[in-house]
């Protein structure tokens, strides 16, 4: 027997971990997320291992983590960064690294190792001045032994990346191949800021990644487990692991996004809302075609604005430890305080001194069966909980229920209902159904679905270009746009045959005359190791 | 020569003059996006630009509009073209010095301070930006004490000021000086031109005018009203107090301007009209919200080209340009802007009288309900409300 898949969701309280054969989940496992985090995926492998999965039949190993984004968050293990941008003349009024957190600034090796350099095209792709290829290489002498890495950010590079590509041979011909080099054009779309910072986001986290990566691999080979190691990235999907040390950045969102793919794979739906009920926070995110909606704002990393791609969500402070708050009168407020660091100690149910959503889903017999994957049953103690007062626990669970049904009515498009799938480990202490959705669908396995998701090895990639329409026909824009994601997702690891369009987006320039757009294409395939 | 050697021979004492620091800048920037009637787009790029010119050791002063001299010479720094290049191709910081310098060039003469040219949106803090970096003084006006989309929409227009002589430069020091004399419709025409040739987008110093029309023609103190608005909602966000209530409170207490609470909704349809973004350069389409709350039950539709131009409730007709609607989130007090709103949004919708000198039978002409293309005639915002049945 061959063919097991493993997918690992490391999440704030809990790491996930299942496997899965064909459509069925052989095992799943939760383990409280450790301090070091590539420790707790190990420990979720072993706790896989311990039950009846033979290491030999495993195919794929799959990981939703939250190495990147814990290091740029705890600017901890950043790697420091050269900034290079080819821009001037333009550009000189907000130099890199503009707006940033001082703290992280610092981490990446502060300001030092900034140039602002001849070069960038403009919108119809002339250049704004050629590259100044001595220019570029005094620049990097100047930073030589004191940068790990590398950014290249030029203005509208989305358009042509050639002035990029070149200054990338230099680098290597300057300071060797040990450096990394981020191409800005590889990681984010048009918006100059946004895709630098973009782009020294992922240079920074380039070891942390990289290392993470080796740990997993040695751990993998002293199980024997001979897999294809993937990572799961923002838009759901999974890319090989020798790409994501490539573009450690496109993981930052991959457990929500994750366990939108899981929610799809498990409840059918392709269409409607995702709500992921956890401890402290719930987020809420949008499906289309089986794939998380992308947020068309910006993303803010670590206090760092981006315009990486990530899923549309909405986070509410709502979550099974949420604290409910009553006075003489009754109900007062919902949270936003959480004690889902500690439910199992400090809620009523388990004998603890705080009334939280658990409880009171306990109270309205919402929480009736224990998950035996949770380690204790979810009521310890009764009496705690039949002690709260009717009216308050009414009062809050509408409180509930109408926090909830307006995050998914934001989320929505149009008034039309659609269905909601609840997943996540605190999925059953919320309503069963909502105003606005046509059903409520809590799929078997919800409380892994994370997990879940990170097994479907469906390789995703993008492509955009600008076309003016006045000189080039819309059709064969759409198609080259087409052609360059295709190439990007047999890059990335994809099956051509099998790639598809997910999504073709066509976005007009305001305030300027002439019928020039953007042309922005999502396509999937299968990933080729995997049938 | 320093913003202080001016204010020197102004003889303007320090109690007259406030110093812009980087919670005033953002503030302002909230403030003008409050005013800016649902347009103006995306300050971000000016506003890291003023706090970046800030952070190097300039000092950014705004002055009352009463302690400029009538004598004195004043012009208005910007940007004129297409948001989405500007946003990938951030300025040159020498491109406003630059336009200033060919400016009072070709007038042989000094420009001793910088004025906004409207509420909302880059132009804004680019004005600030601008005064630091040139050593001017801001003051305390605008030319519509809003956001309109084009270079002769302003009050300083229908008074009889010209746009031009005006300078519009790019990024490699490439200069035009456009003199029209009155034609300010026509040079409208010719300076998006320019900016389209020159990449996109153009870095411009307009409407040089004396002290004496600068005070005769602007809408006054705008700008201090936007910073008490953007103060106003920092504060309520700090306090957990309700942003709209304390954005009606400055504008009807403290200024005396009757304000209108108009409706208070979710947003369920936008029809956004794609073909007119190519032909016209314009953002056009329409927003329905459903009524919650004490609106429960009724419809408003606001109609948008680039800014919010008219709204009605159950087909009642609210507010007309060029008088002001602003659609604000109830919870946080952020604007909500045209090219960003989407279906699901809740808003507070207000209304309030534009300046008095934007309601000239000229203004009613150039940003009034027909310039927009819309039947309706202009009734004043406190007619309206006075008159609603609801």
């Amino acid at each position: 027997m061959t063919g097991v898949r493993i997918g690992i969701d490391v999440g704030g309280t809990f790491t996930d971990g299942v496997a899965v054969r064909d459509e069925a989940v052989l095992a799943k496992e939760k383990s409280p997320t450790t301090e070091d985090v590539t420790a707790g995926i190990v420990g979720a492998l072993d706790e896989l291992l311990a039950t009846d999965i033979d290491a030999t039949t495993i195919e794929m190993v799959s990981l939703a983590t939250t190495h990147t984004t814990n290091a740029i968050i705890e600017r901890q293990d950043l790697d420091k960064v050269g900034v290079l941008r080819l821009a001037r003349p333009t550009g000189t009024t907000i130099p890199p690294l503009t707006g940033w957190p001082r703290d992280l600034r610092a981490a990446l090796g502060g300001s030092e190792n900034v140039a602002m350099l001849h070069g960038g095209y403009e919108l119809d792709g002339t250049p704004i001045s050629p590259l100044d290829e001595e220019e570029v290489r005094d620049a990097l002498r100047s930073m030589a032994d004191t940068v790990d890495a590398v950014t290249v950010t030029g203005v509208f590079s989305s358009i042509r990346a050639d002035q990029e590509e070149r200054v990338a041979e230099i680098i290597a011909e300057e300071l060797g191949d040990d450096v990394s080099v981020t191409l800005s054009s590889e990681i984010a779309s048009i918006s100059l800021l946004e895709r630098e910072n973009s782009a020294i986001l992922n240079a920074a986290v380039s070891s942390v990644m990289r290392r993470a990566i080796d740990a997993v691999r040695q751990a993998l080979d002293d199980r024997g487990i001979d897999a294809h190691l993937f990572i799961v990235q923002n838009d759901g999907s999974v890319m090989d692991a020798d790409y994501a040390e490539q573009y450690p950045i496109f993981t930052v969102a991959s457990g929500p996004a994750s366990s939108i793919r899981g929610a799809v794979f498990l409840s059918g739906i392709e269409d409607g809302v995702v709500v992921d009920v956890g401890g402290t926070s719930t987020d809420v995110g949008y499906l289309v075609e089986g794939f998380p909606r992308e947020s068309t704002m910006t993303v803010t990393i670590g206090g760092v604005k981006t315009n990486i791609r990530a899923p549309d969500l909405t986070s509410v402070a709502l979550g099974g430890g949420t604290v409910i708050k009553s006075g003489a009168d009754g109900f007062t407020e919902l949270g936003p305080e959480s004690v889902g660091y500690d439910l199992q100690r400090l809620a009523r149910a388990y004998g603890g001194p705080m009334t939280t959503v658990h409880d009171v889903a306990v109270k309205m017999g919402r929480l009736a069966a224990d998950l035996d994957i949770f380690d204790t049953p979810h009521v310890r103690n009764r009496e705690r909980v039949e002690d709260i007062d009717d009216a308050v626990a009414e009062a809050a669970w509408q409180a509930i229920e109408a926090r909830l049904e307006r995050t998914i009515d934001e989320m929505k498009t149009d008034p039309d209902p659609v269905p909601a799938v609840v997943v996540g480990g605190g999925a059953t202490v919320v309503p069963e159904s909502y105003a606005g959705t046509s059903k409520t669908n809590h799929p078997e396995h919800f409380e892994v679905a994370g997990a879940v998701g990170a097994t479907l090895a469906e390789v995703a990639a993008y492509a955009e270009n600008v076309v003016d329409l006045e000189v080039q026909d819309r059709q064969d824009g759409i198609n080259e746009t087409v052609r360059q994601a295709t190439d990007n997702a047999v890059r990335n690891g994809a099956v051509r045959e099998t790639v598809e369009v997910i999504d073709i987006e066509e976005i007009p320039f305001t305030y300027m005359p002439g019928e020039r757009e953007k042309i922005r294409v999502h396509v999937k395939g299968v990933y080729g190791g995997i049938t | 020569m320093t913003v202080y050697d001016i204010l020197d021979e102004w003889g303007v004492s320090e109690s007259e003059y406030d110093v812009i620091d980087e919670q005033a800048i953002e503030e302002i920037t909230l403030g003008a996006s409050i005013l800016a009637t649902g347009g103006g787009g995306d300050p971000e790029i000016g506003l890291l630009w003023a706090k970046g010119v800030i952070e190097a050791g300039n000092d950014i002063v705004m002055v009352a509009p009463e302690v400029v001299p009538d004598d004195a010479r004043v012009a208005s720094p910007g940007t004129l073209g297409a948001p989405t290049v500007l946003t990938e191709k951030p300025p040159n910081e020498n491109n406003l010095r630059h336009a200033f310098g060919e400016l009072e060039d070709y007038l042989d003469e000094p420009i001793d301070a910088s004025i906004p040219v409207e509420c909302g949106g880059v132009n804004s803090p680019i004005a600030y930006a601008a005064a630091g970096e040139l050593g001017l003084p801001v003051v305390d006006v605008d030319g519509m004490n809003r956001a309109f989309p084009e270079l002769q929409m302003t009050t300083w227009a229908t008074h009889g000021v010209a746009a031009t002589p005006l300078v519009s430069v790019d990024d490699h020091g490439h200069t035009c000086v456009v003199d029209m004399g009155d034609r300010n419709q026509s040079a409208e025409t010719v300076v998006r031109t320019v900016a389209m040739e020159y990449g996109g987008i153009s870095w411009i110093a307009s409407y040089p005018m004396s002290g004496a029309e600068l005070k005769e023609t602007s809408v006054l103190n705008s700008q201090s009203l936007a910073w008490d608005l953007g103060r106003a909602v920092f504060e309520a966000r700090r306090e957990h107090a309700d942003p709209v209530q304390r954005v009606l409170d400055v504008i009807q207490d403290d200024r005396d301007i009757p304000c209108f609470k108009v409706f208070s909704g979710k947003v369920v349809d936008i029809d956004r009209d794609f073909g007119s973004e190519t032909s016209s350069g314009f953002s056009t389409g329409k927003v329905e919200l459903e009524g919650i709350g004490d609106d429960d039950g009724q419809t408003a539709v606001l109609e948008f080209q680039n800014e919010w131009l008219i709204a009605r409730v159950d087909g009642e007709v609210q507010c007309l340009p060029p008088d002001l609607l602003s659609l604000l989130d109830p919870d946080t007090g952020e604007p909500l802007r045209t090219d960003t709103i989407r279906y699901g949004y809740r808003g507070t919708l207000i209304a309030m009288p534009a300046h008095e000198r934007m309601r000239t039978p000229t203004g009613i002409e150039t940003f009034g309900p027909g310039y927009f293309g819309y039947d309706e005639s202009y009734v004043p915002v406190e007619d309206l409300q006075e008159a609603s049945t609801r």
